[in-house]
C-alpha cells in the first residue's frame, strides 16, 4: 500500500506539471499535442548539461540535479518557441504542427545524443547518465498510517512541483496575465479590442508550456531511469493531454486525473507482484493506465467544454 | 513584400509561384530546404554531404554501388526498397484519407500491429495452402484494421472523444496487450520475437532465383499502387468521396447540406483503419515474417510525414512515400560507407515534415507577393492605391 502511494505520486506529479503546461497552452487557444516533444527535448537539455559538467561537481553532489531541472525548463521553453513559431506565426495546422514537433524531437535528440556521446565523450551510447536523485523522508509525519506514505521517500522534485502548481494556479486565475491568457482562448477578439496582443499572449503561454513539460520530462528522467535515453518518449505527453481533457482544462480536476493514473499504474504493478505472476504480466499492467484513460474519456468527454477558440488560428480580420 | 512591387516577379517567385504548379513546387521546395539543412549539419560533423546523399541513393537501389556481394545487384536493392515501400504506401494512404475527412489518424501503428498480429496467429501459424492463406491474410488485415478505425470513429462521433487521444491510447493498449500474448505464447526463444510465419502466408516472395540473384518480390506492390489510384478516383468523382471531403472542409456546412456527418466520420475512419491494416500485414507478414513485441512500427508515424509531404493527395503520396522509404533504406548503407549516423535519415524526415507544415503559409505568402508583383508589373489598378504617377509603380503596395 505504501509503495503504491510512493510510486504513484512520483509518477503522477511530473504528469501533473506536464498537464499544467498543456492547460496553459490550450487555455490560450493553442491545441498542444507537442508536449511529448517538449518534455523529451527538455530532458535532453538537462541530461546534456549533467553529462557535460559531470566533472565540475563533487561526486554525489545534488547541485547538478537542480541545475538540470533549470536547464530542462530552458530547453523545453526554447524548443516550444519553434512550435509557437509554426502554429502562431506560420499558421500551420496546430494538430499537425504538434505531431511534427514530436517526431522532430525524437529524431533530433536521438541523433544529437549519439553524436555528442561519440564525438565529445568518445563512447557509443544513446544515453546520458544522470546521478541518482536523493529521496527524502520527513521524520514523524511519515509515521502516520497510509497518509504518512506521502511524506516517505519522496523525490525533491515533488516539492518543487507542488510549489510550482500552487503558483501556476495563482498565475492562471488571479493575475491580469492569467485573465488575458484565458480570454485569448475563449474570445481572442475581445483581448485584441482591449489592446493586448493575442499573438504575444499565446507565445508566452506556449513557452510556459514548454518549460513546464521540460521540467516534467527531467523529473521522469530522474525517477524512472536515472539516465536520458530515447525511452523518455513513453507517451507521458499524450497521457498528460488526456488528463487535461479529463480535468476539463482546469487545474484541480487535472490533479485528480493525474493521481488516478499514477495510482492505477503503481497499483497494477503491485498487483502483479502480489499475485506472484510472471514478469510478462507487467505488460498487461502497463496497459491499464491507458485503458483507464480511454474509458474515463468516454464518460467525461461529452460534458467537456473546451476553450472556445481552441485550435483556431487568430485572424484579426475576422473581428 | 513591397519590395516586389513594380518589377517583374523574381525568378524564385516565378519558380514557386503559379497556382498550377504549386502542388509540385512547394513540396519540392520543402524537400530542398530540409536537404540543405541536413547538408549543413553533415558538413559540421566534418563529412561530405554530397557523398552522403549519393550513398543514400546507392543504398536504396537508385544508383549502382561500387561493388556488390554475391547474389546482390542494384535490382535486389531496388526490390528490397519496394518491399519496404508497399506498407509505407498503404499506411500513408490511411493517414491521407482520414485527413481528407478532417480526422487525424495517428493510430496507424497500433492498427498495423493488431492486424499483423491477428493475421500471424490465425493464418500465419496454420497449414493453409498458399492460394488460400495469402488472400486470407489480406482480408483479415483489412478487417482488423478497420475494426480499430471504426472504434475510434465511433468514439469520436458518439462520445466526442478526441480521435488523436483515443488512437494514441489504443496504440499503447494494443502494443502492450499484443506484447503480452507474444511473450507468453508465441515467442521464439532465440530471436525474442514472435515465431516466424509459414512461407505460404507471407506476402513477399523471398529468395526467388533469377539468374544468379535472389530477389524479393513484394506481391502487394502493384495492388498498392492500384489502391492509390482507386482512392484518387473515389475522392475525385464519387458521391461518397465528395461528402467525405465536404465533412473534412467544414463539418457545419456539410451538416446543413444534409450530409450525415457522423456516418461519414465513422466510415472514413473505418476505411482508413482498413488501409492501415493492409499496411500491417504487408509489414509484419511481408517485409518481416515476425513481430517484435512491445514495439510500434516507426513506419506508422513516418507515414504522417509522407502524407503531409504528398499534400494528402493519393497520387502525390505515391511519390512522397518513395522518397521517404528511399531515405530510410539508404541510411544503413550511408552509415557503413560514409560514417554518417543512421539517425540522420529520420532527421531528414523530421525536417521535411517541419517545412511541409509551413507549406500552407508558404503558399499564402507566395500567392500574396506574386499577386502584388504581377499587379505592379502590369500596372493594373487592382493592387494600387489611387495616388499614382504614370510609371505605374508605386510605394503604396504595402497596403494591398
Amino acid at each position: 500500500m505504501n509503495t503504491m502511494i510512493i510510486d504513484g505520486l512520483s509518477y503522477a506529479l511530473p504528469l501533473l506539471i506536464i498537464a499544467c503546461g498543456g492547460i496553459f497552452s490550450e487555455r490560450s487557444g493553442v491545441t498542444n499535442l507537442a508536449l511529448e516533444g517538449f518534455l523529451g527535448f527538455g530532458a535532453f537539455t538537462g541530461g546534456l548539461f549533467v553529462a557535460l559538467t559531470s566533472s565540475w561537481f563533487a561526486n554525489g553532489s545534488t547541485v547538478p540535479m537542480y541545475l538540470a531541472f533549470l536547464f530542462a525548463m530552458l530547453g523545453g521553453g526554447v524548443y516550444a518557441l519553434l512550435f509557437a513559431l509554426l502554429c502562431i506565426k506560420f499558421r500551420a495546422n496546430q494538430v499537425i504542427a504538434g505531431v511534427v514537433i514530436n517526431i522532430l524531437s525524437v529524431a533530433l535528440t536521438g541523433f544529437l545524443t549519439s553524436q555528442i556521446n561519440s564525438s565529445v565523450f568518445g563512447e557509443a551510447s544513446n544515453k546520458f547518465q544522470l546521478g541518482v536523485s536523493p529521496r527524502w523522508t520527513i521524520p514523524g509525519v511519515s509515521q502516520i498510517p497510509v497518509l504518512g506514505a506521502i511524506f516517505t521517500k519522496f523525490y525533491p522534485f515533488e516539492i518543487l512541483i507542488v510549489v510550482l502548481v500552487i503558483f501556476l494556479n495563482y498565475l492562471l486565475y488571479k493575475t491580469r496575465f492569467g485573465m488575458h491568457l484565458r480570454a485569448a482562448g475563449d474570445n481572442p477578439h475581445a483581448v485584441d479590442t482591449a489592446g493586448i496582443s493575442v499573438v504575444r499572449v499565446r507565445f508566452a503561454a506556449v513557452v510556459i508550456a514548454g518549460m513546464l513539460a521540460g521540467l516534467g520530462g527531467m523529473c521522469y528522467a530522474y525517477s524512472i531511469s536515472t539516465n536520458f535515453s530515447p525511452s523518455i518518449y513513453f507517451g507521458a505527453g499524450y497521457l498528460a493531454i488526456a488528463a487535461m481533457i479529463f480535468g476539463n482544462w482546469k487545474l484541480m480536476p487535472t490533479l485528480a486525473a493525474c493521481l488516478i493514473f499514477g495510482l492505477a499504474r503503481s497499483g497494477a504493478y503491485q498487483l502483479v507482484g502480489y499475485l506472484k505472476l510472471s514478469s510478462n504480466f507487467t505488460n498487461l499492467a502497463m496497459a491499464i493506465p491507458y485503458a483507464l484513460t480511454l474509458l474515463l474519456l468516454i464518460f467525461f468527454s461529452k460534458s467537456n467544454r473546451a476553450p472556445r477558440a481552441l485550435g483556431e488560428i487568430y485572424d484579426k480580420a475576422k473581428r | 513584400m513591397s519590395k516586389h512591387m513594380g518589377k517583374k516577379p523574381g525568378w524564385f517567385l516565378r519558380l514557386l509561384g503559379y497556382k498550377k504548379t504549386q502542388f509540385l513546387t512547394i513540396p519540392l521546395f520543402s524537400i530542398f530546404c530540409s536537404l540543405l539543412a541536413i547538408a549543413v549539419l553533415i558538413l559540421l560533423i566534418g563529412k561530405n554531404p554530397l557523398t552522403a546523399f549519393q550513398s543514400l541513393l546507392q543504398g536504396s537501389g537508385w544508383l549502382p554501388k561500387p561493388n556488390y556481394a554475391a547474389g546482390k545487384s542494384i535490382l535486389t536493392d531496388l526490390l528490397d526498397m519496394l518491399d519496404a515501400y508497399t506498407p509505407m504506401l498503404f499506411a500513408s494512404l490511411a493517414v491521407a484519407l482520414a485527413f481528407k475527412a478532417g480526422l487525424f489518424n495517428i493510430g496507424v501503428s497500433g492498427q498495423m500491429l493488431l492486424a499483423g498480429f491477428a493475421a500471424t496467429v490465425l493464418v500465419g501459424y496454420q497449414d493453409f495452402p498458399a492460394g488460400l492463406a495469402k488472400p486470407l491474410v489480406v482480408l483479415l488485415g483489412f478487417i482488423c484494421g478497420s475494426l480499430v478505425g471504426a472504434l475510434i470513429g465511433f468514439l469520436k462521433y458518439r462520445f466526442n472523444v478526441n480521435e488523436v487521444v483515443s488512437s494514441i491510447m489504443l496504440n499503447y493498449i494494443i502494443q502492450y496487450v499484443v506484447g503480452f500474448f507474444i511473450q507468453t505464447r508465441y515467442v521464439d526463444v532465440v530471436s525474442r520475437q514472435s515465431r516466424a510465419i509459414k512461407a505460404a502466408a507471407r506476402l513477399t516472395l523471398v529468395d526467388v532465383a533469377w539468374g544468379n540473384m535472389k530477389l524479393r518480390l513484394p506481391l502487394l506492390f502493384i495492388p498498392a499502387l492500384l489502391v492509390a489510384v482507386l482512392l484518387y478516383f473515389y475522392l475525385k468523382s464519387t458521391v461518397g468521396g465528395y461528402e467525405l471531403k465536404a465533412v473534412g472542409l467544414n463539418r457545419q456546412a456539410a451538416r446543413y447540406a444534409g450530409i450525415k456527418v457522423g456516418k461519414r466520420l465513422v466510415s472514413s475512419m473505418t476505411l482508413s483503419g482498413g488501409l492501415a491494416g493492409l499496411a500491417g500485414v504487408t509489414y509484419y507478414l511481408g517485409y518481416y515474417a515476425s513481430i517484435k513485441p512491445n514495439e510500434l512500427a516507426a513506419l506508422g508515424f513516418d507515414s504522417i510525414a509522407v502524407s503531409l509531404l504528398g499534400n494528402s493527395h493519393p497520387l502525390g503520396i505515391i511519390f512522397s512515400s518513395l522518397l521517404i522509404t528511399s531515405l530510410d533504406k539508404g541510411s544503413t548503407y550511408m552509415n557503413s560507407t560514409v560514417g554518417v549516423r543512421q539517425e540522420v535519415s529520420s532527421l531528414v524526415t523530421g525536417m521535411i515534415l517541419l517545412f511541409s507544415a509551413c507549406s500552407a503559409y508558404m503558399r499564402y505568402k507566395v500567392d500574396a507577393s506574386l499577386r502584388l508583383a504581377l499587379a505592379g508589373f502590369a500596372g493594373t489598378a487592382a493592387a494600387l492605391p489611387q495616388q499614382d504617377s504614370a510609371d505605374g509603380s508605386g510605394k503604396g503596395g504595402k497596403k494591398a
